[in-house]
């Protein structure tokens, strides 16, 4: 059964137009005009349980709107979504107390109190019997190496310690379903490979059904087979993340390294110079080209080494919402 | 339920957490208490009776107020207002739990600490000022009086969230909630008895929940209103508590399909 299934959603907010400045102001106390905004226009899917699938898009594609609706914070304009069997807008305990989405600049922690106290919170709340509570706690606290931030006012955390107490905190209760927007935002390098690692095994582990967002290509890298590109509100594409590449580039990269120093000026034949120092140099080339160019650099080049590579994920995702095209 | 009495025992510890403020609140209201009071005495000097009140009745209204704005005026008002505004209350609606029950939960959590402080400071000024306290003979009375508490504290809670719900449509939100507390000190008998008040303003009082706050629970604790009187307000403002809850109800399902949840 599908985890997910969207069939044309789409949401449209009303949002208040103003002039700058003062005197827009005090037009807009009179007379407020509006402009609707569409912020995901007939989006289709479906993830199936255990999948872990990222989800790509410019700040302001409608990423985040997603996910809004399919935990059941917004009600949709138009279109249907069934999650884990539930329409998620109708809130259902017996939803609710299976999927969790986190939030990396939101907090369900309070603020002034030890996370161990949100901690048992949640066992309330989500009705974890106390046996199974101790062993998911131990589990993560082990995990994520929490054990010096239990008992601290969350407010004395640091963010990566609380990023983690807060990701424990909407775990506890093992959900199936994990939607995870931008869970790695303002960690450290360290930071985010752990927390990676932790997505990942926690996929595994459970069977959990994993969709993310993030603005940081090695989160989607790393964890992701699947991915779905939004962008103004509509859905570009949905496959493995390996096709992108060849989809969307339609260049190769080759480096090559110079026995003497060549100057780029004369590789332009070749192909587009992207980056090049006197003995190395790196050129863009047509994907159905490759091994005649590659020839054309061995014979008239003194080369001294030479790699083919893919145009890097990150690449070419940033082209594509560069371009916005489809 | 037991997830309700845990937040319960949650921010009973982060009121406690928050000593100053919790001070700065009690001093506060300590202060407009003792200022009200020297008023009245001023007024009452030489005289054993205005508008109908006794010296004892007038002084112990005073006093009362204090007791009374500690248990029934303690509210998440601008908490919920600004969690609205800015996307917060989100965590809780992802997660099985009602946000009213636990709104209501953190509300009693206030009202206990804020009532024990107030019942406190009652002794203490009582026994500063020597103060000719009012202290009604009959039961009845007290099992009215604090029937009447309990229905205004909940009155107020649904009154303030219905208010402050309308943060939904308003994006700057503040502003019902700014008016309500405004009407509500003069129009809940808080500040002074609205018998003060000319006649016809109170008649229009009378038709609102508001005297049923504040005014209502102190007059039947003074014996004002006893008898058939009693009951039959009594049975008025537990409509206002049934209207009040409805209509929450029903403003809070349609904000919800107008929610924004803003913010990222």
């Amino acid at each position: 059964m599908a985890a997910i299934e969207v069939e044309k959603l789409s949401k449209t907010f009303r949002v208040p137009e103003k002039d700058e400045g003062l005197w827009g102001s005090v037009k807009a106390l009179f007379h407020r005009r509006f402009r609707n905004t569409t912020a995901v226009s007939e989006v289709s899917f479906s993830i199936e349980e255990g999948e872990l699938v990222g989800f790509l898009g410019a700040n302001g594609a409608g990423k985040t709107t997603t996910l809004k609706m399919l935990s059941g914070l917004l009600h949709p304009t138009e279109g249907r979504a069934s999650v884990l069997g539930h329409v998620p807008w109708r809130r259902e305990a017996e939803f609710q107390k299976r999927f969790s989405l986190v939030m990396g600049y939101r907090s369900q922690l309070w603020w002034e109190i030890p996370a161990q106290e949100t901690f048992r919170l949640n066992q309330e709340i989500y009705e974890i019997p106390e046996a199974e509570y101790r062993r998911n706690l131990d589990e993560l606290v082990d995990l994520l190496d929490l054990s010096d931030c239990l008992s601290v006012p969350v407010k004395k955390l640091s963010l990566g310690q609380r990023m983690k107490a807060e990701l424990a905190a909407a775990i506890l209760h093992k959900p199936k379903l994990l939607l995870l927007d931008e869970p790695t935002l303002g960690l450290d390098v360290v930071m985010q490979k752990r927390l990676r690692l932790f997505i990942l095994d926690y996929n595994k582990r459970n069977n959990a059904t994993v969709l993310l967002t993030s603005h940081n290509m090695e989160d989607v890298v790393e964890l992701c087979r699947r991915i779905l590109i939004i962008d103004h509100g509509k859905l570009l594409y949905d496959g493995p993340l390996r096709q992108v590449v060849e989809k969307y580039a339609p260049l190769k990269v080759i480096r090559v390294d110079f026995r003497e120093a060549v100057s780029a000026a004369d590789l332009e034949p070749v192909g587009r110079v992207t980056e090049s120092s006197e003995l190395r140099a790196v050129v863009e080339v047509p994907r159905a080209e490759v091994s005649a160019r590659a020839a054309k650099l061995l014979s008239k080049f003194p080369v001294s080494d030479l790699t083919i590579d893919e145009t890097p994920i990150q690449d070419v995702v940033r082209r594509i919402f560069a371009s916005g095209e489809t | 339920m037991r997830k309700y009495l845990y937040v319960f025992g949650l921010s009973l510890q982060n009121v406690l957490q928050r000593r100053a403020t919790l001070v700065m609140d009690r001093v506060g209201g300590l202060a407009a208490i003792l200022a009200l009071y020297y008023f009245w005495e001023a007024i009452l000097q030489g005289k054993d009776e205005f508008l109908g009140y006794s010296r004892s009745q007038m002084l112990t209204y005073v006093l009362l107020m204090n007791v009374m704005r500690s248990f029934v005026f303690t509210g998440r008002g601008w908490e919920l207002v600004q969690e609205i505004a800015h996307g917060r209350i989100s965590s809780y609606l992802l997660r099985p739990l009602s946000y009213q029950g636990y709104s209501l939960s953190l509300d009693l959590a206030q009202k206990t600490i804020h009532l024990a402080s107030a019942l406190l400071e009652l002794v203490v000024l009582v026994a500063l000022f020597h103060a000719p306290v009012y202290v009604p003979a009959r039961a009845e009375t007290w099992t009215l009086f604090a029937v009447a508490v309990a229905a205004s504290s909940l009155l107020f809670f649904f009154l303030e969230f219905l208010v402050s719900c309308l943060a939904f449509w308003t994006s700057e939100s503040g502003g019902p909630l700014f008016c309500f507390e405004l009407f509500l000190n003069f129009a809940a008998g808080s500040f002074f008895p609205i018998d003060v008040l000319p006649r016809m303003l109170q008649e229009l009082l009378r038709a609102t929940p508001f005297p049923y706050l504040v005014f209502f629970p102190i007059n039947i604790y003074l014996e004002r209103v006893s008898g058939p009187e009693a009951f039959r307000l009594l049975a008025i403002e537990l409509g206002w508590l049934a209207a009040a809850w409805a209509g929450t109800q029903v403003i809070w399902r349609r904000g919800l399909a107008v929610y924004a949840a803003e913010g990222g």
